[in-house]
């Protein structure tokens, strides 16, 4: 009984002075909080040069989370009084969601991304004005026009990427096809006729066993059916994001050459024959499983898929190109080519956290060094002036810079449907046109009436 | 008396206290947000009154639509789960080898997480069935999950397949539970296996029931990573359920006040249906 009741007691003790002490621990952190930060901004005031400033970056390309990492040493070691901590989240919705949770919790980024004119808008009170920044009078033009408010810009942009009908060039060599003369929606079609005649004649087969079709079609990522596809379409409407973020309505003029894309894509695919099955397609299987392994030809993919169809065949990585989108009535020999998003500062950090920001920033795409990273170890395609010396090395990268040198391009204007109508509308709306449970006409009239509703 | 409200104070209150903190709270102030037109973003919201409810019911026919798809679901689910945990249970507690080692077979696919079981799931679903179908010229198992029809029979084996060792778990400790005698006396009465199951074993196991039933209702009507990670709502949205709509609200459509609303409509309906379901269970079980 005596034993019984010293071990509730001694539980009891325990348990009461684990709970002091937690309470003690929160209130020593509380108490001691505010005087460190006061004390270290004075400090950083009075002898700037020694104390070392800590830039947060969170930011959302998984692709270059580690070059940027050593690109990060790399610049604490130059500077010596910086620390660069990076944190990398992927994803779209996920690093939308990811970065409100921080900004809630009040652990703020001083480094983050946005993509276009509504992420600018809604994050509007955390940006920082960088217009007097070096890097703004060296852009190329139009890059800056997605993160400008006002004549203001306040973002950086992160790269150039363009989209379009990536196809494998051995395929079309060895089927006798000449796509020098690929110029219009014609005469693509013409070539994709003539390589799935002889897909299916078995004329391909000793050379490329596992060719099935022309196109590999992903209707389950509706953002290369909703967003990518229709910003085709949609680009000869609307010269910028800014312009389609302004547009209470749509006309969509050319949405019977938008159908052909998507027609063309869906009817020379494997599942020609049963189309509804298209919408359980991904990226995955039209990249890794689709193009890497040579059983398609063709698909509507940009030049960010290099880096995987390499891990898988560096052969066929090597010979790929890309091929116009063409609209039918439009500007028909381009792609669509922009930026896919932006570094912005967060306004509210410390003034010495900002500059910092700003500089590293600014090192990062204008110092040799940096553009050194920038090219080859992000394998960007910069959107500014004085990268002549560093040319991409990619099929792709050349490609879409070829298109933008020859000025044969569109802008992504994309970045300026309302909120969730490329995916969620547009998008949902292709899988069911390709169910066949929409006609072509109700899809664009629902589609329309959506883009008025949400403006 | 008095003395029991110190033991009270001191054992419960600190879980009192987190509990509070983590989810009374909160709920009162999603509650509080599912009134305002919050962004998630800033710190301006504006009371709006009753309009993300009102647009609930008159505009929002995602939300509706996944209701009645995550009804459906979990009605099918809730059956299959539980015939399948209890079928299990019944098996590995027979005198038999490898009792063991099946129990732990049975158990392991709830031990991995849903988004993983739900890519898993996927390739079986996508690739090796169409394959399968392919080489035996099944057309019944190609393009799955590219209909509503496969999407929802998917997402039903993918959920049966997770929960039912977990549920046989349940049923294992509530049979082994019965007591020798009865069984034994029955079968002397000359009541055959069909019949002790019927007359002894299901109404002694009820109480068991009652909690195999209401984990799986309420794991139904939440289910979130596996229809994230296996369907993603397509086709067309049309195997969107309750949580992944309402998180598409939230982080895709930025209509943070409109979701907490639904998320509000949801915390209700779950309850009290699974509320409903324990009080009518508890009526059912027996006392030994």
């Amino acid at each position: 009984m005596k034993y019984k009741k010293s071990l509730v007691f001694s539980l009891i003790t325990v348990l009461l002075f684990s709970l002091f002490l937690t309470g003690c621990g929160e209130k020593e952190v509380n108490q001691t909080d505010a005087p460190t930060t006061q004390k270290e901004t004075q400090k950083t005031e009075k002898e700037d040069k020694k104390e070392t400033v800590e830039v947060d970056i969170f930011q959302f390309k998984v692709e270059v989370a580690k070059a940027l990492e050593e690109a990060a040493k790399v610049y604490e070691e130059e500077k010596g009084n910086v620390k660069i901590n990076i944190q990398t989240v992927g994803g779209g919705d996920d690093y939308g969601a990811a970065l409100r949770a921080k900004f809630q919790s009040r652990q703020e980024p001083d480094i983050f991304n946005v993509g276009g004119p509504q992420d600018v808008e809604d994050w509007m009170d955390t940006l920082e004005d960088l217009s007097d920044q070096p890097w703004v009078d060296l852009a190329l033009p139009g890059m800056l026009s997605g993160a400008t408010v006002d004549g203001k810009v306040y973002a950086l942009p992160f790269n150039v990427e363009g989209y379009g009908f990536i196809y494998n060039k051995r395929i079309f060599k060895d089927a006798g096809i000449d796509v020098s003369q690929i110029k219009d929606f014609a005469s693509l079609e013409k070539a994709v006729q003539e390589l799935d005649g002889k897909i299916k004649a078995g004329d391909l087969k000793d050379k490329y066993p596992l060719l099935e079709a022309v196109f590999e079609m992903p209707a389950k990522e509706r953002w290369v059916t909703g967003l990518h596809a229709s910003n085709a379409a949609l680009s000869q409407e609307f010269d910028s994001s800014i312009a389609a973020y302004e547009a209470k309505e749509i006309d969509f003029k050319y949405a019977d050459a938008y159908k052909a894309i998507i027609d063309l894509q869906a009817n020379y695919s494997a599942n020609s024959e049963t189309k509804d099955r298209l919408v359980a397609v991904d990226y995955a299987t039209q990249v890794d499983e689709g193009l890497a392994i040579e059983r398609v030809a063709m698909i509507q993919q940009g030049n960010w898929i290099y880096g995987g169809v390499y891990d898988i065949d560096p052969e066929v990585a090597d010979n790929l190109d890309i091929l116009p989108m063409p609209i039918q009535g439009g500007k028909e020999d381009c792609i669509p080519v922009g930026v896919p998003m932006h570094w912005s500062i967060n306004t509210k950090s410390t003034p010495e956290k900002k500059e910092a920001a700003k500089d590293f920033l600014n090192w990062l795409y204008t110092s040799e060094t940096g553009k050194d990273f920038v090219v080859n170890q992000f394998f960007f395609i910069p959107p500014f002036e004085g990268y002549e010396d560093l040319q991409p090395k990619d099929s792709l990268g050349k490609a879409v810079k070829r298109y933008s040198e020859e000025g044969k391009t569109t802008p992504w204007v994309f970045m300026g449907y309302p909120t969730a109508w490329g995916e969620d509308v547009l998008g949902v709306e292709i899988q069911k046109y390709l169910a066949e449970k929409v006609t072509w006409e109700e899809l664009v009239e629902e589609v329309k009436t959506k883009w008025t509703e949400s403006r | 008396m008095k003395k029991n409200k110190g033991w009270f104070i001191l054992f419960v209150g600190p879980i009192l206290l987190a509990f509070l903190v983590v989810q009374i709270i909160p709920i009162f102030i999603g509650m509080y947000y599912s009134f305002t037109d919050w962004d998630g973003i800033g710190n301006q919201a504006n009371w709006v009154g009753l309009q993300n409810y009102i647009e609930i019911f008159t505009q929002d026919e995602g939300f509706l639509h996944a209701f009645a798809f995550t009804t459906i679901f979990a009605i099918v689910s809730v059956f299959i789960i539980n015939i399948i945990g209890f079928g299990l249970a019944l098996l590995v507690t027979k005198e038999m080898k490898g009792n063991n080692f099946l129990r732990g077979i049975f158990f392991m696919p709830n031990l991995i997480g849903g988004l993983i079981l739900g890519f898993i799931w996927q390739f079986i679903f996508i690739k090796a069935f169409d394959w399968i179908g392919a080489q035996l010229g099944v057309s019944a198992l190609q393009g799955w999950l590219s209909t509503t029809m496969t999407g929802f029979w998917g997402l039903v084996i993918l959920m049966s397949w997770q929960l039912s060792g977990y549920m046989m778990v349940i049923y294992i400790s509530a049979l082994q539970g019965i007591p020798e005698s009865l069984k034994e006396a029955a079968a002397i009465d000359g009541a055959n296996y069909l019949q002790r199951l019927r007359h002894i074993i299901i109404p002694l196991v009820a109480p068991a029931f009652t909690v195999g039933i209401f984990l799986s209702l309420s794991n139904a009507f939440k289910l979130f990573d596996q229809n994230l990670a296996l369907t993603n709502g397509g086709p067309y949205n049309s195997t969107q359920m309750l949580a992944l709509n309402i998180y598409s609200t939230a982080f895709t459509y930025n209509k943070l006040g409109l979701a907490q609303a639904k998320a509000v409509i949801f915390l209700f309906t779950v309850a009290i249906i699974t509320l409903t379901q324990l009080y009518y269970n508890k009526k059912k079980e027996v006392e030994m």
